[in-house]
């Protein structure tokens, strides 16, 4: 399995494809975060923000092999082994992309309450925007991999239904992602820092079942 | 492999109510045989191959005993980031090679196929012929149990078809079971050990050179030496497609597909006391012109 999710990664990171969603993350940070700003609500953005990221790197992952180069590695490993390192490469990264911004997030932003009156510890907030983070990562994986190859195959769909997917993952009441950013914002108004374990799980369950699913399909679709 | 690979009533169809591409297959594969398939364009060959390799599921039936398998498609496009050396040494490690290993494999066998000028390329630059080495490099390199060739020879050059029909031909001697499907007629030809006709989603077994018990394709004449009254060895005669005995004491003449001339070889010069051979004459015609006591066919393989 290591050297499967290394060739992934390798797949990934060479075809340089990657960049497009990086960039616009690093640019809706830009846009919406700066230095002084209360720490929890600026790391609910940018946690929020690694939903999308999550589920387009899926749809680069799932799509970066021909199918002949899946076939050959279908046969070695099994289709759906193959197809959940995909699917992990492309967890990683957003996990990693959402890590790496909530640790600047930290840094920068003002270890205060909304209106900075109380004083928030910056570590504890950090950790908070890291399992918010992950949270969206894990959930956006699983959009991701509902809507694109061996789901949603044609382009016109698999599309349009990813978009839909993350905006009802980031508005629809009871969704993990939800309620771990909601969680950071009324933190934030109050001036504790939450702790979102639950949302955690909750992502965590409703990701492995979008993987198996996804995993189970690859050997029964056409390819 | 150690086992039969099993298919049993298998059917496969894309899609919930889609039409049934195959249909009650029941194939059975032992080790080290080669197995031809065969079929119209369209009839489900591919699929068959897929199934077989494990690619795609069977929407009915079952497949028991696959083992270690390599597969290689009939186009491959070079549509990846990496040069030739660099896919084949992941493909290597993805089989349980370590990296050394795999990197050194890859090296010999893009040698072996005449692509070695290749290997620091990228493959997207590499022509159609080049990256279909790529294929059969990936397919060949972790010594497989099974291998599974749809039309791997398509877009080959002529060293590289003749160096794949002879690992085809050692690897089937060593144990390994070998598909293939080849629009070629000639191709492996009088090698398989059996050959199926897809027709209509079902599998037909051909009755093996019904008609003609002459062997076809390009044959040589190895006369090798043993002791007086030893028969040559089991492992050279399961090739052997006729023989007989010459006058000197203990000599045999071996007409053999000309594919499998160096496990005859190497069966002969290895056996327990080792055989000397006399004399290989590439002259051979197709038709058995000795006074053989009668052909062997491939199919009485003695395992």
């Amino acid at each position: 399995m290591t050297a499967l999710l290394r060739y992934q990664a390798a797949l990934l990171v060479r075809s340089q494809r990657w960049l497009p969603p990086f960039i616009l993350y690093a640019v809706f940070l830009a846009v919406g975060v700066q230095g002084g700003q209360p720490v929890l609500d600026s790391l609910g953005y940018a946690a929020a923000a690694v939903l999308p990221v999550a589920a387009w790197l899926v749809r680069i992952c799932a799509g970066n092999e021909p199918p002949a180069a899946r076939a050959v590695v279908a046969a070695a490993v099994g289709p759906g082994r193959a197809h959940l390192a995909c699917l992990l490469v492309a967890l990683a990264a957003a996990a990693l992309l959402g890590t790496a911004a909530t640790v600047l997030v930290t840094l920068i932003s003002d270890p205060a309450s909304a209106d900075h009156q109380v004083r928030v510890e910056p570590l504890p907030a950090g950790a908070a925007g890291l399992l918010a983070a992950l949270v969206c990562a894990l959930l956006g994986t699983a959009v991701g991999a509902l809507t694109t190859w061996p789901l949603l195959r044609s382009p016109g769909r698999a599309v349009p239904a990813m978009m839909l997917g993350v905006l009802l993952a980031l508005v629809v009441a009871g969704s993990p992602a939800q309620s771990a950013i909601t969680s950071l914002v009324t933190g934030s108004r109050a001036g504790t820092v939450p702790v979102p374990l639950l949302p955690l799980a909750g992502a965590a369950l409703l990701t492995a079942a979008a993987t198996a699913t996804a995993c189970a399909l690859t050997a029964r679709r056409s390819p | 492999m150690q086992s039969d690979l099993r298919l049993t009533n298998v059917g496969r169809r894309y899609g919930i109510r889609g039409p049934w591409v195959l249909r009650h297959i029941d194939l059975t594969l032992a080790p080290g045989t080669l197995t031809r398939v065969e079929g119209a364009n369209g009839t489900g060959k591919s699929t068959l191959l897929r199934v077989l390799a494990g690619i795609d599921t069977p929407t009915e039936g079952t497949l028991t005993g696959r083992p270690r398998t390599t597969y290689v498609p009939e186009r491959f496009p070079a549509r990846l980031p990496f040069t030739a050396h660099g896919y084949l040494t992941h493909l290597g490690t993805i089989h349980g090679l370590p990296r050394t290993t795999a990197a050194r494999a890859a090296d010999e066998w893009l040698e072996r196929l005449g692509a070695a000028a290749y290997a620091r390329t990228p493959m997207a630059q590499l022509s159609k012929g080049s990256s279909q080495k790529v294929a059969v490099a990936q397919a060949l390199l972790p010594a497989p149990e099974l291998l599974v060739l749809d039309e791997a020879w398509t877009g080959l050059d002529t060293a590289a078809r003749a160096e794949l029909e002879r690992v085809v031909a050692e690897l089937t001697a060593s144990g390994a079971s070998v598909v293939f499907v080849d629009h070629d007629p000639a191709r492996l030809a009088g090698a398989p050990d059996a050959t199926y006709t897809v027709t209509e989603g079902g599998l037909n077994r051909r009755t093996a050179q019904a008609g003609s018990p002459e062997p076809s394709g390009p044959h040589l004449l190895v006369e090798a030496q043993g002791p007086p009254g030893a028969e040559p060895p089991a492992e050279a005669l399961r090739w052997t497609t006729s023989r007989a005995e010459t006058t000197a004491p203990g000599g045999h003449r071996l007409t053999v597909p000309r594919t499998h001339s160096d496990v005859v070889l190497r069966a002969l010069l290895t056996a327990s006391p080792p055989w000397h051979v006399a004399s290989v004459d590439p002259g051979a015609p197709a038709r058995n012109h000795t006074t053989a006591p009668a052909p062997l066919t491939t199919d009485e393989g003695p395992r």
